[in-house]
Protein backbone atom coordinates (compact mmCIF):
# COMPACT_ATOMS: atom_id res chain seq x y z
CA UNK A 1 0.00 0.00 0.00
CA UNK A 2 1.24 3.45 -0.85
CA UNK A 3 1.82 5.81 2.08
CA UNK A 4 -1.14 7.86 0.89
CA UNK A 5 -3.48 4.87 0.83
CA UNK A 6 -2.17 3.73 4.19
CA UNK A 7 -2.86 7.14 5.64
CA UNK A 8 -6.35 7.22 4.16
CA UNK A 9 -7.10 3.79 5.62
CA UNK A 10 -5.81 4.90 8.99
CA UNK A 11 -7.95 8.04 8.92
CA UNK A 12 -11.01 6.09 7.76
CA UNK A 13 -10.84 3.67 10.66
CA UNK A 14 -10.33 6.62 12.96
CA UNK A 15 -13.57 8.12 11.73
CA UNK A 16 -15.30 4.76 12.05
CA UNK A 17 -13.94 4.02 15.52
CA UNK A 18 -16.92 5.31 17.55
CA UNK A 19 -19.58 3.41 15.60
CA UNK A 20 -17.43 0.28 15.42
CA UNK A 21 -16.97 0.42 19.18
CA UNK A 22 -20.71 0.94 19.64
CA UNK A 23 -21.44 -1.93 17.27
CA UNK A 24 -19.12 -4.30 19.14
CA UNK A 25 -20.28 -3.32 22.63
CA UNK A 26 -24.00 -2.90 22.08
CA UNK A 27 -24.86 -5.11 19.10
CA UNK A 28 -22.36 -7.82 18.20
CA UNK A 29 -21.19 -8.51 21.76
CA UNK A 30 -24.72 -8.75 23.16
CA UNK A 31 -25.87 -10.85 20.19
CA UNK A 32 -23.10 -13.36 20.88
CA UNK A 33 -23.81 -13.15 24.60
CA UNK A 34 -27.47 -13.90 23.89
CA UNK A 35 -26.43 -17.12 22.16
CA UNK A 36 -24.34 -18.03 25.19
CA UNK A 37 -27.07 -17.05 27.60
CA UNK A 38 -29.55 -19.32 25.85
CA UNK A 39 -27.57 -22.28 27.23
CA UNK A 40 -27.87 -21.06 30.82
CA UNK A 41 -30.53 -20.49 33.40
CA UNK A 42 -30.11 -17.00 34.75
CA UNK A 43 -32.46 -15.09 37.04
CA UNK A 44 -30.22 -12.00 37.46
CA UNK A 45 -29.91 -12.44 41.24
CA UNK A 46 -28.08 -15.77 41.45
CA UNK A 47 -25.13 -16.72 39.21
CA UNK A 48 -26.02 -18.36 35.86
CA UNK A 49 -26.29 -22.16 35.86
CA UNK A 50 -25.41 -24.14 32.76
CA UNK A 51 -28.53 -25.68 31.29
CA UNK A 52 -27.33 -27.39 28.13
CA UNK A 53 -30.12 -27.66 25.59
CA UNK A 54 -32.85 -27.33 28.20
CA UNK A 55 -34.02 -23.92 27.00
CA UNK A 56 -34.18 -25.16 23.42
CA UNK A 57 -36.12 -28.29 24.42
CA UNK A 58 -38.50 -26.07 26.32
CA UNK A 59 -38.77 -23.78 23.31
CA UNK A 60 -39.92 -26.59 21.04
CA UNK A 61 -42.32 -27.98 23.64
CA UNK A 62 -43.68 -24.69 24.94
CA UNK A 63 -47.45 -25.09 24.53
CA UNK A 64 -47.98 -21.32 24.44
CA UNK A 65 -45.52 -20.51 21.69
CA UNK A 66 -47.42 -21.77 18.62
CA UNK A 67 -50.30 -19.40 19.32
CA UNK A 68 -47.97 -16.52 20.20
CA UNK A 69 -45.99 -16.99 17.01
CA UNK A 70 -49.19 -17.37 15.03
CA UNK A 71 -50.49 -14.04 16.40
CA UNK A 72 -47.25 -12.35 15.47
CA UNK A 73 -47.24 -13.80 11.96
CA UNK A 74 -50.88 -12.80 11.44
CA UNK A 75 -50.04 -9.31 12.62
CA UNK A 76 -46.97 -9.01 10.40
CA UNK A 77 -48.77 -10.40 7.36
CA UNK A 78 -51.71 -8.02 7.53
CA UNK A 79 -49.60 -5.12 8.70
CA UNK A 80 -47.26 -5.47 5.73
CA UNK A 81 -49.99 -6.18 3.18
CA UNK A 82 -52.28 -3.37 4.31
CA UNK A 83 -49.65 -0.68 4.82
CA UNK A 84 -48.24 -1.52 1.38
CA UNK A 85 -51.51 -1.79 -0.56
CA UNK A 86 -53.27 1.12 1.14
CA UNK A 87 -50.13 3.25 1.05
CA UNK A 88 -49.76 2.61 -2.67
CA UNK A 89 -53.45 3.23 -3.38
CA UNK A 90 -53.33 6.52 -1.49
CA UNK A 91 -50.21 7.62 -3.33
CA UNK A 92 -51.69 6.80 -6.73
CA UNK A 93 -54.88 8.63 -5.76
CA UNK A 94 -52.95 11.68 -4.54
CA UNK A 95 -50.76 11.76 -7.64
CA UNK A 96 -52.99 14.08 -9.67
CA UNK A 97 -53.67 17.75 -10.25
CA UNK A 98 -54.72 19.17 -6.89
CA UNK A 99 -54.77 22.56 -5.23
CA UNK A 100 -51.63 23.08 -3.11
CA UNK A 101 -53.73 23.45 0.04
CA UNK A 102 -55.44 20.10 -0.46
CA UNK A 103 -52.13 18.47 -1.28
CA UNK A 104 -50.64 19.80 1.95
CA UNK A 105 -53.65 18.69 3.99
CA UNK A 106 -53.68 15.20 2.50
CA UNK A 107 -49.97 14.71 3.09
CA UNK A 108 -50.16 16.10 6.62
CA UNK A 109 -53.19 14.17 7.83
CA UNK A 110 -51.97 10.78 6.65
CA UNK A 111 -48.41 11.30 7.79
CA UNK A 112 -48.89 12.85 11.21
CA UNK A 113 -49.68 9.60 13.11
CA UNK A 114 -46.28 8.23 12.00
CA UNK A 115 -44.57 10.76 14.23
CA UNK A 116 -46.56 10.11 17.36
CA UNK A 117 -45.62 7.60 20.01
CA UNK A 118 -47.29 4.21 19.57
CA UNK A 119 -47.58 3.93 23.34
CA UNK A 120 -49.39 7.27 23.63
CA UNK A 121 -51.80 6.71 20.77
CA UNK A 122 -52.52 3.23 22.15
CA UNK A 123 -53.80 4.99 25.28
CA UNK A 124 -56.21 6.94 23.07
CA UNK A 125 -57.29 3.99 20.94
CA UNK A 126 -58.01 1.95 24.03
CA UNK A 127 -61.02 4.20 24.60
CA UNK A 128 -61.97 4.38 20.93
CA UNK A 129 -62.16 0.59 20.96
CA UNK A 130 -64.38 0.38 24.05
CA UNK A 131 -67.23 -2.03 23.33
CA UNK A 132 -70.05 -0.10 24.96
CA UNK A 133 -68.79 3.50 24.98
CA UNK A 134 -66.27 3.61 22.14
CA UNK A 135 -66.90 5.87 19.20
CA UNK A 136 -65.85 3.20 16.70
CA UNK A 137 -68.70 0.92 17.71
CA UNK A 138 -71.04 3.90 17.91
CA UNK A 139 -70.47 4.89 14.29
CA UNK A 140 -70.39 1.29 13.08
CA UNK A 141 -73.74 0.93 14.81
CA UNK A 142 -75.08 3.68 12.54
CA UNK A 143 -74.43 1.30 9.67
CA UNK A 144 -76.18 -1.50 11.46
CA UNK A 145 -73.04 -3.26 12.68
CA UNK A 146 -73.41 -5.10 15.96
CA UNK A 147 -71.14 -3.95 18.80
CA UNK A 148 -67.72 -5.50 18.30
CA UNK A 149 -65.79 -6.59 21.41
CA UNK A 150 -62.58 -5.16 19.93
CA UNK A 151 -60.24 -5.73 22.83
CA UNK A 152 -62.01 -8.38 24.83
CA UNK A 153 -62.65 -11.18 22.36
CA UNK A 154 -59.91 -13.52 21.23
CA UNK A 155 -61.14 -13.20 17.68
CA UNK A 156 -60.94 -9.40 17.49
CA UNK A 157 -58.01 -8.51 19.77
CA UNK A 158 -55.29 -9.08 17.17
CA UNK A 159 -57.40 -7.33 14.52
CA UNK A 160 -57.58 -4.25 16.75
CA UNK A 161 -53.81 -4.23 17.02
CA UNK A 162 -53.45 -4.58 13.25
CA UNK A 163 -55.87 -1.70 12.60
CA UNK A 164 -53.97 0.54 15.00
CA UNK A 165 -50.64 -0.42 13.43
CA UNK A 166 -51.88 0.29 9.91
CA UNK A 167 -53.45 3.61 10.92
CA UNK A 168 -50.24 4.67 12.61
CA UNK A 169 -47.76 3.75 9.89
CA UNK A 170 -49.54 3.78 6.54
CA UNK A 171 -48.51 7.42 6.11
CA UNK A 172 -44.86 6.42 6.04
CA UNK A 173 -45.39 4.19 3.00
CA UNK A 174 -47.71 6.77 1.47
CA UNK A 175 -44.91 9.36 1.48
CA UNK A 176 -42.45 6.84 0.06
CA UNK A 177 -44.78 5.90 -2.78
CA UNK A 178 -45.55 9.53 -3.54
CA UNK A 179 -41.83 10.16 -3.89
CA UNK A 180 -41.48 7.01 -5.99
CA UNK A 181 -44.23 8.15 -8.34
CA UNK A 182 -42.62 11.54 -8.57
CA UNK A 183 -39.36 9.95 -9.69
CA UNK A 184 -40.87 8.19 -12.70
CA UNK A 185 -39.75 10.11 -15.81
CA UNK A 186 -42.61 11.96 -17.52
CA UNK A 187 -41.45 10.95 -20.98
CA UNK A 188 -42.30 7.29 -20.35
CA UNK A 189 -45.97 8.18 -19.99
CA UNK A 190 -45.85 10.51 -22.97
CA UNK A 191 -44.33 7.80 -25.12
CA UNK A 192 -46.97 5.33 -23.96
CA UNK A 193 -49.73 7.79 -24.78
CA UNK A 194 -48.37 8.26 -28.29
CA UNK A 195 -48.35 4.49 -28.65
CA UNK A 196 -52.03 4.54 -27.75
CA UNK A 197 -51.77 3.05 -24.26
CA UNK A 198 -54.72 3.74 -21.97
CA UNK A 199 -54.68 4.71 -18.31
CA UNK A 200 -54.67 1.13 -17.10
CA UNK A 201 -51.92 -0.01 -19.49
CA UNK A 202 -49.71 2.92 -18.43
CA UNK A 203 -50.30 2.02 -14.80
CA UNK A 204 -49.63 -1.66 -15.33
CA UNK A 205 -46.55 -1.35 -17.55
CA UNK A 206 -44.93 1.88 -16.35
CA UNK A 207 -46.09 2.79 -12.86
CA UNK A 208 -46.03 -0.67 -11.30
CA UNK A 209 -42.57 -1.76 -12.53
CA UNK A 210 -41.08 1.63 -11.66
CA UNK A 211 -42.37 1.34 -8.12
CA UNK A 212 -41.16 -2.20 -7.43
CA UNK A 213 -37.96 -1.02 -5.67
CA UNK A 214 -40.06 1.05 -3.28
CA UNK A 215 -42.46 -1.84 -2.72
CA UNK A 216 -39.48 -4.03 -1.94
CA UNK A 217 -38.08 -1.57 0.59
CA UNK A 218 -41.49 -1.12 2.18
CA UNK A 219 -42.03 -4.87 2.56
CA UNK A 220 -38.60 -5.58 4.04
CA UNK A 221 -38.86 -2.63 6.43
CA UNK A 222 -42.40 -3.63 7.39
CA UNK A 223 -41.36 -7.23 8.07
CA UNK A 224 -38.45 -6.24 10.29
CA UNK A 225 -40.51 -3.74 12.26
CA UNK A 226 -43.71 -5.76 12.30
CA UNK A 227 -42.08 -8.70 14.07
CA UNK A 228 -41.05 -6.38 16.89
CA UNK A 229 -44.57 -5.23 17.72
CA UNK A 230 -44.86 -4.67 21.45
CA UNK A 231 -46.21 -1.31 22.63
CA UNK A 232 -49.70 -1.61 21.17
CA UNK A 233 -50.63 -5.09 22.47
CA UNK A 234 -48.87 -4.33 25.76
CA UNK A 235 -51.09 -1.30 26.34
CA UNK A 236 -54.30 -2.23 24.52
CA UNK A 237 -54.83 -5.85 25.52
CA UNK A 238 -51.84 -6.87 27.65
CA UNK A 239 -51.75 -9.88 25.35
CA UNK A 240 -55.22 -11.06 26.17
CA UNK A 241 -57.73 -12.42 26.35
CA UNK A 242 -55.60 -15.42 27.34
CA UNK A 243 -52.78 -15.36 24.82
CA UNK A 244 -55.01 -14.25 21.96
CA UNK A 245 -53.03 -11.11 21.18
CA UNK A 246 -49.71 -11.90 22.84
CA UNK A 247 -46.78 -11.31 20.49
CA UNK A 248 -43.32 -12.85 20.53
CA UNK A 249 -41.70 -9.70 21.88
CA UNK A 250 -44.25 -9.51 24.68
CA UNK A 251 -43.42 -13.11 25.54
CA UNK A 252 -39.70 -12.31 25.53
CA UNK A 253 -40.36 -9.35 27.80
CA UNK A 254 -42.46 -11.39 30.19
CA UNK A 255 -40.09 -14.37 30.32
CA UNK A 256 -37.04 -12.18 30.79
CA UNK A 257 -38.19 -9.27 32.86
CA UNK A 258 -41.23 -10.47 34.72
CA UNK A 259 -40.27 -14.07 35.46
CA UNK A 260 -36.53 -13.40 35.20
CA UNK A 261 -35.83 -16.38 32.96
CA UNK A 262 -33.14 -14.56 31.03
CA UNK A 263 -31.84 -17.74 29.42
CA UNK A 264 -35.17 -18.83 28.04
CA UNK A 265 -36.01 -15.29 26.97
CA UNK A 266 -32.75 -15.25 25.00
CA UNK A 267 -33.68 -18.50 23.29
CA UNK A 268 -37.02 -17.06 22.16
CA UNK A 269 -35.34 -13.83 21.08
CA UNK A 270 -32.85 -15.77 18.97
CA UNK A 271 -35.68 -17.65 17.29
CA UNK A 272 -37.20 -14.30 16.36
CA UNK A 273 -33.88 -13.13 14.99
CA UNK A 274 -33.45 -16.25 12.87
CA UNK A 275 -36.94 -15.92 11.45
CA UNK A 276 -36.47 -12.25 10.60
CA UNK A 277 -33.14 -12.96 8.91
CA UNK A 278 -34.53 -15.89 6.90
CA UNK A 279 -37.55 -13.90 5.75
CA UNK A 280 -35.38 -10.92 4.83
CA UNK A 281 -32.99 -13.09 2.83
CA UNK A 282 -35.93 -14.75 1.07
CA UNK A 283 -37.19 -11.30 0.19
CA UNK A 284 -33.82 -10.35 -1.25
CA UNK A 285 -33.68 -13.57 -3.25
CA UNK A 286 -37.22 -13.15 -4.56
CA UNK A 287 -36.55 -9.52 -5.40
CA UNK A 288 -34.34 -10.65 -8.28
CA UNK A 289 -37.47 -11.96 -9.95
CA UNK A 290 -39.90 -9.13 -9.45
CA UNK A 291 -38.03 -5.98 -8.57
CA UNK A 292 -37.23 -3.86 -11.58
CA UNK A 293 -34.26 -1.51 -11.33
CA UNK A 294 -33.94 1.14 -14.00
CA UNK B 1 -72.46 25.50 -29.17
CA UNK B 2 -71.54 23.22 -32.07
CA UNK B 3 -72.69 19.69 -31.47
CA UNK B 4 -69.28 18.19 -32.26
CA UNK B 5 -67.53 19.79 -29.26
CA UNK B 6 -69.99 18.19 -26.87
CA UNK B 7 -68.27 14.83 -26.27
CA UNK B 8 -64.82 16.44 -25.96
CA UNK B 9 -66.01 18.90 -23.35
CA UNK B 10 -67.86 16.13 -21.62
CA UNK B 11 -64.75 13.98 -21.58
CA UNK B 12 -62.63 16.73 -20.13
CA UNK B 13 -65.31 17.57 -17.61
CA UNK B 14 -65.59 13.95 -16.62
CA UNK B 15 -61.83 13.70 -16.07
CA UNK B 16 -61.97 16.84 -13.93
CA UNK B 17 -64.91 15.52 -11.98
CA UNK B 18 -63.02 12.30 -11.39
CA UNK B 19 -59.99 14.23 -10.09
CA UNK B 20 -62.22 16.25 -7.78
CA UNK B 21 -63.99 13.19 -6.42
CA UNK B 22 -60.72 11.42 -5.70
CA UNK B 23 -59.38 14.53 -3.96
CA UNK B 24 -62.55 14.79 -1.91
CA UNK B 25 -62.30 11.12 -0.92
CA UNK B 26 -58.66 11.58 0.06
CA UNK B 27 -59.56 14.56 2.22
CA UNK B 28 -62.38 12.59 3.81
CA UNK B 29 -59.92 9.80 4.59
CA UNK B 30 -57.56 12.41 6.01
CA UNK B 31 -60.27 13.62 8.35
CA UNK B 32 -60.83 10.02 9.46
CA UNK B 33 -57.09 9.68 10.12
CA UNK B 34 -57.21 12.70 12.41
CA UNK B 35 -60.35 11.61 14.30
CA UNK B 36 -58.45 9.92 17.15
CA UNK B 37 -56.53 13.14 17.79
CA UNK B 38 -59.66 15.25 17.63
CA UNK B 39 -61.40 12.94 20.07
CA UNK B 40 -58.35 12.97 22.34
CA UNK B 41 -58.18 16.74 22.38
CA UNK B 42 -61.88 17.40 22.83
CA UNK B 43 -62.16 14.76 25.55
CA UNK B 44 -59.37 16.48 27.45
CA UNK B 45 -61.70 19.49 27.70
CA UNK B 46 -64.61 17.76 29.33
CA UNK B 47 -66.05 16.86 32.67
CA UNK B 48 -64.73 13.43 33.56
CA UNK B 49 -68.29 12.13 33.74
CA UNK B 50 -68.95 13.19 30.14
CA UNK B 51 -65.96 11.32 28.71
CA UNK B 52 -68.05 8.46 27.46
CA UNK B 53 -71.18 10.34 26.49
CA UNK B 54 -72.79 9.07 23.32
CA UNK B 55 -73.40 10.30 20.70
CA UNK B 56 -69.79 11.52 20.72
CA UNK B 57 -69.08 15.20 21.09
CA UNK B 58 -66.47 16.44 18.64
CA UNK B 59 -65.92 19.76 20.32
CA UNK B 60 -64.79 20.51 23.84
CA UNK B 61 -67.84 20.73 26.09
CA UNK B 62 -66.32 22.47 29.09
CA UNK B 63 -63.12 24.44 29.07
CA UNK B 64 -61.89 22.52 32.05
CA UNK B 65 -58.30 23.54 32.63
CA UNK B 66 -58.57 21.37 35.75
CA UNK B 67 -57.88 18.25 33.67
CA UNK B 68 -54.55 19.71 32.66
CA UNK B 69 -53.84 20.92 36.18
CA UNK B 70 -54.54 17.46 37.49
CA UNK B 71 -51.88 16.05 35.18
CA UNK B 72 -49.36 18.77 35.98
CA UNK B 73 -49.93 18.60 39.74
CA UNK B 74 -50.91 14.98 40.25
CA UNK B 75 -47.99 13.36 38.47
CA UNK B 76 -44.43 14.52 37.72
CA UNK B 77 -45.44 15.45 34.18
CA UNK B 78 -42.95 18.30 33.85
CA UNK B 79 -40.19 15.90 34.90
CA UNK B 80 -41.29 13.43 32.21
CA UNK B 81 -40.99 16.15 29.58
CA UNK B 82 -37.61 17.28 30.85
CA UNK B 83 -36.36 13.69 31.01
CA UNK B 84 -37.49 13.00 27.47
CA UNK B 85 -35.94 16.24 26.35
CA UNK B 86 -32.64 15.42 28.01
CA UNK B 87 -32.45 11.83 26.76
CA UNK B 88 -33.56 12.64 23.21
CA UNK B 89 -31.28 15.67 22.89
CA UNK B 90 -28.15 13.92 24.10
CA UNK B 91 -28.79 10.89 21.90
CA UNK B 92 -29.40 13.14 18.90
CA UNK B 93 -26.19 15.11 19.45
CA UNK B 94 -24.23 11.88 19.95
CA UNK B 95 -25.58 10.28 16.81
CA UNK B 96 -24.94 13.40 14.75
CA UNK B 97 -21.28 13.18 15.72
CA UNK B 98 -20.72 9.42 15.46
CA UNK B 99 -22.87 8.84 12.39
CA UNK B 100 -21.53 11.77 10.40
CA UNK B 101 -17.96 10.62 11.06
CA UNK B 102 -18.72 7.06 9.98
CA UNK B 103 -20.76 8.23 7.01
CA UNK B 104 -17.85 10.39 5.85
CA UNK B 105 -15.55 7.38 5.91
CA UNK B 106 -18.05 5.18 4.06
CA UNK B 107 -18.99 7.81 1.48
CA UNK B 108 -15.72 9.60 0.84
CA UNK B 109 -12.68 7.57 1.85
CA UNK B 110 -11.21 4.52 0.17
CA UNK B 111 -9.87 1.78 2.37
CA UNK B 112 -9.66 -2.00 2.33
CA UNK B 113 -12.77 -3.73 3.65
CA UNK B 114 -15.01 -0.74 3.14
CA UNK B 115 -17.84 -2.43 1.29
CA UNK B 116 -17.85 -5.53 3.47
CA UNK B 117 -17.81 -3.42 6.60
CA UNK B 118 -20.69 -1.34 5.26
CA UNK B 119 -22.68 -4.49 4.54
CA UNK B 120 -22.06 -5.82 8.05
CA UNK B 121 -23.15 -2.47 9.33
CA UNK B 122 -26.38 -2.50 7.42
CA UNK B 123 -27.14 -6.06 8.49
CA UNK B 124 -27.55 -4.66 12.01
CA UNK B 125 -30.89 -3.34 10.85
CA UNK B 126 -32.12 -6.93 10.74
CA UNK B 127 -31.23 -7.62 14.37
CA UNK B 128 -34.34 -7.13 16.47
CA UNK B 129 -33.61 -5.04 19.53
CA UNK B 130 -34.98 -7.83 21.69
CA UNK B 131 -32.08 -10.11 20.80
CA UNK B 132 -29.51 -7.78 22.28
CA UNK B 133 -31.62 -6.21 25.00
CA UNK B 134 -31.08 -8.91 27.64
CA UNK B 135 -27.25 -8.84 27.53
CA UNK B 136 -27.40 -5.04 27.30
CA UNK B 137 -29.63 -5.03 30.37
CA UNK B 138 -27.13 -7.21 32.22
CA UNK B 139 -24.27 -4.95 31.12
CA UNK B 140 -26.11 -1.82 32.23
CA UNK B 141 -26.85 -3.48 35.55
CA UNK B 142 -23.22 -4.48 36.07
CA UNK B 143 -22.15 -0.92 35.31
CA UNK B 144 -24.61 0.27 37.95
CA UNK B 145 -26.52 2.38 35.43
CA UNK B 146 -29.96 0.81 35.85
CA UNK B 147 -32.62 3.39 36.55
CA UNK B 148 -30.46 6.21 35.24
CA UNK B 149 -30.84 8.12 32.01
CA UNK B 150 -27.40 6.95 30.94
CA UNK B 151 -28.87 3.46 30.50
CA UNK B 152 -31.03 4.92 27.75
CA UNK B 153 -28.46 7.29 26.29
CA UNK B 154 -25.17 5.43 26.03
CA UNK B 155 -26.30 2.38 24.00
CA UNK B 156 -28.17 4.70 21.61
CA UNK B 157 -25.26 6.97 20.71
CA UNK B 158 -24.48 4.90 17.60
CA UNK B 159 -26.76 3.84 14.83
CA UNK B 160 -26.58 1.95 11.57
CA UNK B 161 -29.64 3.76 10.30
CA UNK B 162 -28.11 7.18 10.93
CA UNK B 163 -24.84 6.18 9.29
CA UNK B 164 -26.72 4.89 6.27
CA UNK B 165 -28.90 8.00 5.97
CA UNK B 166 -25.96 10.42 6.17
CA UNK B 167 -23.91 8.34 3.77
CA UNK B 168 -26.70 8.69 1.24
CA UNK B 169 -26.64 12.45 1.74
CA UNK B 170 -22.85 12.70 1.55
CA UNK B 171 -22.81 10.76 -1.71
CA UNK B 172 -24.83 13.55 -3.31
CA UNK B 173 -22.23 16.22 -2.48
CA UNK B 174 -20.06 16.97 -5.52
CA UNK B 175 -16.41 15.99 -5.33
CA UNK B 176 -15.07 19.18 -6.91
CA UNK B 177 -15.12 21.22 -3.70
CA UNK B 178 -13.36 18.48 -1.83
CA UNK B 179 -10.67 18.18 -4.50
CA UNK B 180 -10.15 21.93 -4.43
CA UNK B 181 -9.70 21.84 -0.67
CA UNK B 182 -7.30 18.91 -1.05
CA UNK B 183 -5.22 20.94 -3.53
CA UNK B 184 -5.12 23.75 -0.99
CA UNK B 185 -3.56 21.27 1.41
CA UNK B 186 -6.56 20.58 3.66
CA UNK B 187 -6.36 17.25 5.51
CA UNK B 188 -9.22 14.75 5.92
CA UNK B 189 -10.39 16.21 9.20
CA UNK B 190 -10.49 19.74 7.85
CA UNK B 191 -12.25 18.61 4.68
CA UNK B 192 -14.84 16.83 6.81
CA UNK B 193 -15.41 19.74 9.15
CA UNK B 194 -15.22 22.62 6.69
CA UNK B 195 -16.49 21.18 3.41
CA UNK B 196 -18.71 18.16 4.00
CA UNK B 197 -20.52 19.06 7.21
CA UNK B 198 -21.59 22.57 6.14
CA UNK B 199 -22.92 21.18 2.86
CA UNK B 200 -24.74 18.35 4.62
CA UNK B 201 -26.94 20.68 6.64
CA UNK B 202 -30.24 19.28 5.33
CA UNK B 203 -29.03 15.71 5.90
CA UNK B 204 -27.97 16.46 9.45
CA UNK B 205 -31.29 18.20 10.16
CA UNK B 206 -33.21 15.26 8.79
CA UNK B 207 -31.30 12.78 10.92
CA UNK B 208 -31.64 15.02 13.97
CA UNK B 209 -35.43 15.16 13.59
CA UNK B 210 -35.71 11.42 13.01
CA UNK B 211 -33.56 10.50 15.97
CA UNK B 212 -35.13 13.02 18.29
CA UNK B 213 -38.62 11.91 17.35
CA UNK B 214 -37.73 8.22 17.71
CA UNK B 215 -36.32 8.58 21.22
CA UNK B 216 -38.99 11.06 22.27
CA UNK B 217 -41.51 8.30 21.50
CA UNK B 218 -39.51 5.34 22.74
CA UNK B 219 -41.30 3.01 25.12
CA UNK B 220 -39.64 -0.40 25.26
CA UNK B 221 -36.22 0.44 26.68
CA UNK B 222 -37.49 2.97 29.25
CA UNK B 223 -39.94 0.31 30.42
CA UNK B 224 -37.02 -2.05 31.09
CA UNK B 225 -34.41 0.37 32.37
CA UNK B 226 -36.29 3.03 34.33
CA UNK B 227 -38.26 2.21 37.44
CA UNK B 228 -38.37 5.50 39.36
CA UNK B 229 -41.43 7.62 38.62
CA UNK B 230 -39.47 10.89 38.49
CA UNK B 231 -36.93 9.50 36.02
CA UNK B 232 -39.42 8.20 33.49
CA UNK B 233 -39.64 9.54 29.97
CA UNK B 234 -42.93 10.77 28.55
CA UNK B 235 -44.57 7.72 26.88
CA UNK B 236 -43.71 5.49 29.84
CA UNK B 237 -44.81 8.10 32.34
CA UNK B 238 -48.14 8.58 30.55
CA UNK B 239 -48.75 4.83 30.51
CA UNK B 240 -48.01 4.52 34.19
CA UNK B 241 -50.16 7.57 34.82
CA UNK B 242 -53.13 5.67 33.42
CA UNK B 243 -52.94 3.31 36.35
CA UNK B 244 -52.25 6.09 38.80
CA UNK B 245 -55.07 8.44 37.87
CA UNK B 246 -57.43 5.53 37.41
CA UNK B 247 -58.58 4.20 34.07
CA UNK B 248 -61.89 5.99 34.59
CA UNK B 249 -60.40 9.47 34.50
CA UNK B 250 -60.21 9.62 30.76
CA UNK B 251 -60.30 13.41 30.58
CA UNK B 252 -57.09 13.80 32.56
CA UNK B 253 -55.35 11.00 30.68
CA UNK B 254 -56.25 12.64 27.36
CA UNK B 255 -54.98 15.95 28.70
CA UNK B 256 -51.65 14.26 29.41
CA UNK B 257 -51.47 12.57 26.02
CA UNK B 258 -52.42 15.85 24.31
CA UNK B 259 -49.58 17.67 26.01
CA UNK B 260 -47.23 14.87 24.98
CA UNK B 261 -48.28 15.06 21.34
CA UNK B 262 -48.21 18.85 21.12
CA UNK B 263 -44.40 19.13 20.75
CA UNK B 264 -44.51 16.46 18.04
CA UNK B 265 -47.10 18.49 16.16
CA UNK B 266 -44.97 21.62 16.39
CA UNK B 267 -41.83 19.83 15.19
CA UNK B 268 -43.85 18.27 12.38
CA UNK B 269 -45.27 21.54 11.10
CA UNK B 270 -41.87 23.20 11.23
CA UNK B 271 -39.79 20.38 9.81
CA UNK B 272 -42.10 18.49 7.49
CA UNK B 273 -39.87 19.14 4.50
CA UNK B 274 -36.80 17.54 6.09
CA UNK B 275 -38.74 14.53 7.27
CA UNK B 276 -40.20 13.80 3.89
CA UNK B 277 -36.87 14.34 2.19
CA UNK B 278 -35.19 11.97 4.61
CA UNK B 279 -37.76 9.23 4.18
CA UNK B 280 -37.48 9.59 0.45
CA UNK B 281 -33.73 9.36 0.48
CA UNK B 282 -33.62 6.19 2.60
CA UNK B 283 -36.36 4.41 0.71
CA UNK B 284 -35.94 5.47 -2.89
CA UNK B 285 -32.28 5.95 -3.46
CA UNK B 286 -31.25 3.21 -1.04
Amino acid sequence: MSPRRLRETFVAYGFLAPVIAGFLIFVLGPAVAAIGLSFFNYDVLTPPRFAGWANYLRFFRDPRLPLIYWNTVVYVFWYVVLTTVVGLALAVAANRAMHAVWRYLVRTTYFFPVLTSLASVSLVWQYLYSTDFGIINYYLGKFGVQRIPWLTSSQWAIISIIVLGVWKNVGFNFILFVAGLHNIPRHLYEAAEIDGAGRWASFRYITVPSLTPVVFFVIVWGLINGFQVFDSPFILTTGGPGDASRTVVMYIYESGFRFFQMGYASTVALSLFIIVVILTLIQFRLSRIWVFYQ
Amino acid sequence: MPATSGPILNGRFRAKLFDWSVTALLLLGGILMMMPFVWMFSTSWRQAKDSFSLPPQWLPTAWRIENYQEVLNGIPFVEFVLNSLKVSTLITLGQLVTCSMAAYAFARLRFPGRDLLFLIFLSQLMVPQQVTIIPVFILIRVLGLLDTHWALIIPALFSAFGTFLLRQFFLTIPYELEDAARVDGAGYVRTFLQIILPLAGPGLSTLAIFVFNFYWNEFFRPLLFISTWEKMTLPLGLTVMRGYLGVGNVAAIMAGVSMGILPVLVVFLVAQRYLIEGITLTGIKG
